[in-house]
């Protein structure tokens, strides 16, 4: 079975996903596009999300080595960067942070990688927006009749487009905040 | 100023103590089941990121491999930290036996 679905909240995701797995499913494969492929299976199964930066060739090695040893299975995840997908049989530690120390460094690691495309969104928005409006035709504003509603048919598409950034700003912006808000509820209390 | 990592966490605690001798990542945490008498069971988010933090701090090193797995043991360095967090909890103990807190400086 394979089901289609988008997140931007890393939280949301693994919960969706465990959903799933709650109805008899295990998880077989994670396509980047969104593309979730689930298996009928008699076992109960559980997946939890991690978050890692860039890893070397061994530390992934030995990162996944470690979570292998556990009892969780790779589903997906790059080297380069990402979400890494854990899945795992019922029973026993279901968990795979078990102190608030490594849990605030989970949300740690979320906070830098969206604050970096906070950024990024920023630099974007400044570039495409320093010396114009959304709507590039000159004199759009002034145009009558169906001049005016052909023009701006026309050019909405490319506004779309060209209003990326501040989309990014605000997904990145919010996903900051919540991982933010997670890691000062763990940080030493 | 402190160490960032001190006073231990419970967690930390428990690696340093079960490192004295070499274990590689799974040994660790089932010498630490055992340590605690079943109360500290680590999952493998939380042992992978202490033992690459300790490993970073210099209080444990790699010692060699078994098949994949990197064995890892504490530096003399992981030994002083032990010996402060020895002393510190000592004392504290102390305070529970001795009942009162005379201040004595």
């Amino acid at each position: 079975m394979k089901k289609i679905n988008m997140f931007f909240d890393i939280e949301k995701e693994e919960k969706w996903l465990n959903e799933q797995l709650e109805k008899g499913y295990r998880c077989k494969n994670i396509s980047g596009f969104g593309v979730y492929t689930f298996q009928e299976s008699n076992e109960r199964y559980v997946v939890r999300l991690d978050y890692q930066d860039y890893l070397t060739k061994k530390k992934f090695q030995e990162y996944k080595a470690i979570y292998e040893d556990f009892g969780w299975a790779h589903i997906a995840g790059w080297r380069s960067g990402g979400i890494q997908y854990w899945q795992k049989q019922k029973g026993g530690q279901s968990e795979i942070f078990s102190d608030r120390q490594s849990k605030g460094n989970y949300y740690k690691r979320l906070m830098s990688y969206s604050f970096w495309f906070l950024m990024l969104g920023l630099f974007l928005y400044y570039l495409m927006y320093k010396d114009s409006g959304l709507y590039l035709t000159e004199g759009l504003w002034d145009m009558e009749g169906t001049l005016f509603w052909k023009a701006l048919i026309f050019e909405t598409p490319f506004v779309l487009l060209r209003s990326f950034p501040i989309f990014m700003v605000i997904l990145f912006g919010t996903s900051f905040y919540k991982a933010y808000r997670k890691y000062s509820m763990y940080k030493d209390s | 100023m402190k160490h960032k990592l001190l006073p231990l966490s419970e967690t930390m605690h428990y690696i340093l103590l079960a490192l004295r001798e070499p274990l590689h990542g799974y040994a660790v945490m089932q010498k630490i089941e055992k340590m605690s008498n079943s109360t500290v069971i680590l999952a493998a988010g939380t042992l992978y990121g202490a033992i690459e933090n300790l490993n970073k701090h210099g209080w444990i090193e790699a010692v060699g491999n078994a098949g994949r797995r990197k064995i890892y043991m504490i530096t003399t360095e992981g030994e002083e930290i032990l010996k402060v967090e020895q002393e510190r909890l000592k004392h504290i103990l102390s305070l529970y036996e001795s009942g009162d807190f005379n201040e004595e400086n």
